[in-house]
């Protein structure tokens, strides 16, 4: 076997076992998160929305977070494409569909199954049994892979602090509604355009709402399946990708396509070090059985001569030959490659 | 009735109701007698004509809906091409081919389909037919109709289905068979009598309402509304002036008030919005707004709908003013 051979059977045994991983996986659909039955959501119906940003406004206060240079009560900043950051966990945006203006409210979805938690490797991230994707920073080394593996481009980096920046985004406002408050930006909400709820029962208000207003409303529960499911569901009168919502998603949690590759990171270093490690050994021990097979073979034409000579001259030549020989392999041993005697 | 004007006042009631039911049974008894006819029409189709749920099974049970009495004078005068209807360019009756059970004439679209199919894919020829339904519902989407019906959907009830099944309870079980068969002789009697017989709904009378309605029940950030309540009515009321298919369906005279008051039984003196819409939004009824919310979407639903200009969305100062700090 040669190196080419090896490499070529050794990559093909490891993309199979890497397969292998991921079809398991998802045959058993196993996720990092089971599905909480009973966990909370919100319904945004963008029918309702009239894009008076007092959601923001809440956000920012009852998180305490720094208020923005122009005020709340200017509405134009909607009309650009805004995106969540550390310091604006929740925006409006302004989109034109004919001669329509549509409000859309975009903050952390709360997937089902987050793949922020999938890429984060210090395990900061965690969907809990209320439907909140929890963010924990201490153990955060700023590496922003869930920024990177967000769908929906919602994590924001404290670029600004030189210390300890961390990842901030949308709490679910989890200490409000512990304590049996609505999250600040639902409460906030003069249309109710935010329906705070069970997201098996929001879902059952929307399609109601749907089947009550079948010209109202798109047939379509936007997070009801996008992305493995989201907490937060929007309604809409327009298809979604009018309202800058992705809908080539796909309807499995984005983790999905890195557990099965990810998955087989312990299984390859466990146990590639052992088989390389053994095909080095064999390689080394077969070198060395070589080389003694080789001097063995040389000693025994080296004492084949010798023998001729004894015989022929005899033994004086003989051991004059020797003699000489020994003093050879000693001068030869004692003067480097290339020096002359 | 203590005093003289009270009793004074009754009695011009009750001479005023005597005059007009002897007026009424007069002009009636006149139309049979004289075999009043209706306005002719240009086409010289007959003015209204009774549309039977003609078909082709034995029926004995006499299990069938109410027939339609059809006025087709009054259509005809809205639309301009007879195709709209007769969309085979035959304007022949609608049960010779889409009878209850269906035909293969009419591509075996039932007489129901025929009347009350909704949402009509559009044909690629450009000629896509219409039913009473779907074209009564492209009326609604004119402005002066838009701002109610886009906030409120009229229950599907007994009364909403009279609005046209409406053929006179004068009609016997005979003619009635008859007509299924497609055997009746002549529908004219029956079609003039319905049609002479309707009554004209009046509307509510401006002093029965309240003029303007303080909306001040949730004084946080602004102050509360005076609601200009009757002119709001008076606004509406003007733009359904002379309107057949609004005097036809508003079947009394609070259908209008259900535009805003909802979901609650016909009266001119409905429940409050808080009756049912709480300051915050109750657990046991997640899918009803919150009371702030529940002004917002009727007041900027109607509003948006009717494409009133003014004022914005967001102009929260126009309606009520900002509280004092």
């Amino acid at each position: 076997m040669n190196r080419r051979k090896f490499l070529t059977v050794m990559g093909s045994a490891g993309v199979a076992s890497a397969l292998g991983a991921a079809t398991t996986d998802a045959d058993a659909a196993s996720h990092t998160y089971p599905y909480y039955e009973d966990s909370y959501g919100v319904l945004h119906d963008t029918t309702r929305c009239i894009g008076c940003r007092r959601c923001e406004k809440a956000c920012q206060q009852v998180n305490n977070l720094p208020m923005p240079e122009k005020p709340f009560e200017d509405l134009s900043v909607t009309a650009t494409r805004r995106r969540t950051s550390a310091y604006a966990w929740t925006v409006v945006n302004k989109y034109k569909v004919g001669d329509v203006e549509i409000f859309r409210k975009l903050q952390c979805l709360h997937c089902n199954d987050p793949a922020c938690a999938s890429a984060c490797f210090a395990k900061c991230f965690q969907k809990m049994p209320d439907g909140t994707v929890h963010y924990e920073g201490s153990q955060c080394v700023g590496c922003r892979y869930c920024m990177v593996a967000c769908p929906f481009y919602v994590p924001g980096f404290q670029y600004d602090e030189a210390w300890d920046p961390l990842v901030q985004k949308c709490t679910f406002c989890q200490p409000r509604t512990q304590k049996g408050q609505l999250p600040g930006c639902v409460e906030a909400c003069p249309m109710d355009a935010l329906t705070f709820g069970k997201r098996k029962d929001l879902i059952a208000i929307a399609k109601k709402r749907i089947a009550e207003n079948p010209d109202k409303y798109v047939n379509y529960i936007y997070g009801e399946h996008d992305a493995g499911g989201t907490a937060w569901l929007t309604l809409s009168g327009v298809k979604p990708d009018k309202l800058g919502m992705d809908t080539h998603l796909g309807n499995s949690p984005m983790g999905e396509l890195t557990y099965g590759a990810l998955g087989a990171v312990p299984m390859i270093i466990g146990f590639w070090p052992v088989v390389f490690g053994g095909v080095y050994g064999v390689s080394k021990a077969k070198d060395a059985y070589y080389k003694r097979e080789k001097e063995k073979a040389a000693k025994a034409a080296m004492e084949a001569a010798l023998k001729k000579v004894e015989e022929t001259q005899g033994a004086d030549a003989a051991a004059k030959v020797r003699e000489a020989l020994a003093q050879a392999q000693e001068h030869g041993c004692s003067c480097k490659h290339g020096e002359d005697a | 009735m203590r005093n003289g004007k009270t009793l004074l006042r009754w009695m011009v009631v009750m001479v005023v109701v005597a005059v007009a039911s002897t007026g009424f049974v007069l002009t009636s008894q006149e139309a049979q007698a004289a075999g009043q006819a209706l306005e002719p029409t240009e086409s010289g189709a007959p003015s209204a004509m009774v549309l039977f749920p003609v078909t082709e099974k034995a029926n004995p049970a006499k299990a069938a809906m109410r027939p339609v009495v059809f006025n087709h004078l009054v259509h005809e005068k809205k639309i301009s091409d007879c195709e709209t209807c007769h969309h085979t360019g035959d304007p022949t009756s609608c049960a010779s081919c889409h009878t209850v059970e269906g035909k293969a004439e009419g591509n075996f679209i039932t007489l129901e389909r025929a009347m009350h199919a909704e949402n009509i894919a559009k044909r690629a020829n450009g000629k896509t037919p219409s039913s009473c339904v779907s074209c009564h519902n492209e009326n609604l989407k004119r402005r002066e109709c838009a701002g109610c019906h886009a906030i409120v959907t009229p229950k599907r009830d007994e009364a909403y289905c009279a609005a046209c099944h409406n053929v006179t309870p004068k009609m016997t079980d005979e003619e009635m068979q008859q007509g299924m068969q497609g055997k009746l002789a002549s529908d004219e009697a029956l079609a003039t009598e319905t049609v002479l017989g309707k009554k004209p709904v009046n509307r509510i009378a401006p002093q029965a309402i309240p003029y303007k309605v303080q909306i001040d029940g949730l004084k946080d950030d602004y102050e509360g509304c005076s609601f200009t309540h009757a002119r709001h009515v008076a606004s509406l009321m003007k733009r359904m002036e002379n309107d057949k298919l609004a005097d036809a369906f508003h079947s009394s005279p609070e259908t209008l008030c259900q535009a805003c008051h909802h979901r609650s039984p016909l009266s001119a003196t409905p429940p409050k919005c808080s009756s049912c819409h709480k300051a915050a939004i109750d657990p046991a009824h997640p899918e009803r707004p919150n009371l702030k919310a529940a002004y917002h979407l009727q007041c900027m639903g109607c509003h948006n709908a009717m494409k009133v200009a003014r004022p914005q969305n967001q102009d929260c100062t126009t309606c009520h003013k900002e509280r004092a700090k």
